[in-house]
């Protein structure tokens, strides 16, 4: 008896499954559908069913075709939308068929969609970089790493893409405070954090050594070039005590600089720059003689 | 998609150079220290009556353009009392006479012995710009300190033209004797 009773209980699952089973195939088969026939708003509904149901969201193709149909979303109607959360569900849908996908039948596919994704990704960040839009160039950026590690596993590679973001972040952070010293200070903070971050990874990194020196260098000028002719002695010391220390900063990432390119003119001028405003005027000299003997080279 | 990633590179590393240093980016500011200091001089030092009408003149003897460009700039916003600042370019020790500061530059600092003679029995503090020149007439001397721009002060060259010099500076200057 007990036995009969398990046989139909068992008997009622599998047929409870295979009707899920099929709802779900069917509604997999119209997204499908749907995508070929360009609606991909039909296409969308069914396929988000499917991957959200327990009995299929572990079907690797299931995945593969709702990143597919997101991408074509973004195609469609996001590409000019630098925030465009198809793209993401596409690059996480690609993400999770890859994991899902043990018999690596759809690899080739996924990498493919999420390498065009991050290149759109990438040239998005690029094209943000400005003082409205680079958060959403920070953004990006951070989703492109990501994502691009799948398509691109090599440590060195996307560290030399973030080397290159970070530097042109920096240089940004630097322009936004050139145009308001004073109400933009906080980003000459973000630029130095910037240099720094560059300079921890790669220290023989040449444009963030120079640029870096650049930074504490103006600083340095602009602190006494803002100070008012009344400023009395004792102020005045104040200003050149603090403006010779912020020299004095900037001057181990100029001779970084020099040390792996003693050839390069703006390093020679930056050092010479450097030494005269220390008052330390042979040394200054000596980098002005170096800079017109390359000159004459030339 | 090759050529896609290649185009992206490009605007990003386009952006990451500063702009070189201008050395006169820090000749000006060399020349702004002093320009605050001379500026002080002026309100720490005080000159007989028949000198506190008319343009209060400073003379700059020698060739320093940012130098003589920041001073310009200085006289163009700042007063002596009732007084507009006249910055002026010397070129013969003769015309040091008709000045209330002389500041002699490096390159004409052979030229001290020389205006001492113009200026005897006249108001005019003079300002040097080299190592010594405080024991040879010089009222006041810029010098470097540690890489900071400092003054020397010779209490008696500056009265003996008949100006009277605040504590307040003398303390806060390299006093010589």
């Amino acid at each position: 008896m007990l036995n009969l009773k398990r046989t139909i209980c068992f008997t009622l699952l599998l047929l409870f499954a295979t009707i899920v089973g099929k709802a779900q195939q069917r509604k997999f088969n119209a997204a499908y559908t749907f995508l070929q026939q360009g609606n991909l708003d039909s296409a969308k509904v069914n396929i988000d069913a499917v991957v959200l149901h327990p009995e299929t969201a572990g079907d690797g193709k299931s995945w593969y075709v709702r990143g597919f149909i997101y991408k074509s979303i973004y195609n469609k109607s996001e590409k000019g939308n630098k925030q465009s959360t198809s793209r993401i569900v596409a690059l996480k849908s690609f993400k999770k068929s890859i994991e899902l996908d043990t018999a690596q039948e759809n690899v080739q596919e996924n990498v493919k969609n999420i390498k065009y994704l991050c290149t759109t990704l990438y040239n998005d960040a690029g094209a943000s970089l400005d003082s409205i839009d680079y958060k959403i160039a920070i953004a990006n950026f951070d989703i492109f790493k990501e994502y691009y590690l799948l398509v691109d596993p090599t440590p060195a590679n996307i560290q030399q893409k973030d080397i290159d973001f970070t530097l042109a972040i920096a240089s940004l952070y630097t322009k936004v405070f050139e145009s308001d010293r004073k109400g933009k200070i906080e980003f000459l903070k973000l630029a130095k954090d910037a240099y720094n971050k560059i300079l921890a990874i790669d220290p023989n990194n040449i444009a963030a050594n120079y640029n870096m020196g650049i930074l504490y260098y103006n600083q340095a000028v602009n602190l006494i070039n803002q100070s008012d002719y009344d400023l009395d002695i004792v102020a005045l010391n104040d200003i050149q005590d603090n403006s010779i220390n912020l020299f004095k900063e900037s001057l181990p990432f100029m001779e970084k600089a020099y040390e792996l390119d003693p050839k390069r003119r703006e390093t020679l001028l930056g050092l010479s720059g450097i030494y005269f405003s220390l008052n330390e005027f042979d040394k200054s000299n000596m980098y002005k003689q170096k800079l017109e003997e390359i000159e004459k080279q030339k | 998609m090759k050529k896609l990633l290649f185009i992206l590179v490009l605007p990003i590393l386009l952006l990451t150079q500063s702009a070189a240093i201008r050395m006169d980016q820090s000749e000006e500011a060399g020349a702004r220290i002093k320009a605050i200091y001379i500026y002080n001089f002026t309100k720490y030092i005080e000159w007989p009556d028949n000198y506190k009408s008319g343009n209060f003149v400073i003379g700059v003897y020698g060739t320093n353009i940012p130098l003589f460009n920041e001073l310009s700039k200085m006289a163009a916003s700042k007063t002596v009392g009732a007084q507009k600042l006249e910055i002026k370019s010397i070129g013969n020790p003769a015309e040091a006479a008709q000045c209330h500061i002389i500041y002699i530059l490096t390159n004409s600092s052979d030229e001290l012995p020389e205006v001492i003679k113009k200026v005897t029995g006249k108001s005019t503090l003079i300002v040097t710009d080299k190592a010594g020149l405080t024991k040879l007439g010089s009222g006041i001397n810029f010098s470097i300190v540690e890489n900071k721009q400092k003054i020397e002060l010779n209490k008696a060259n500056i009265e003996k033209y008949k100006l009277k010099v605040a504590t307040t500076l003398v303390d806060m200057s390299v006093q010589v004797k």
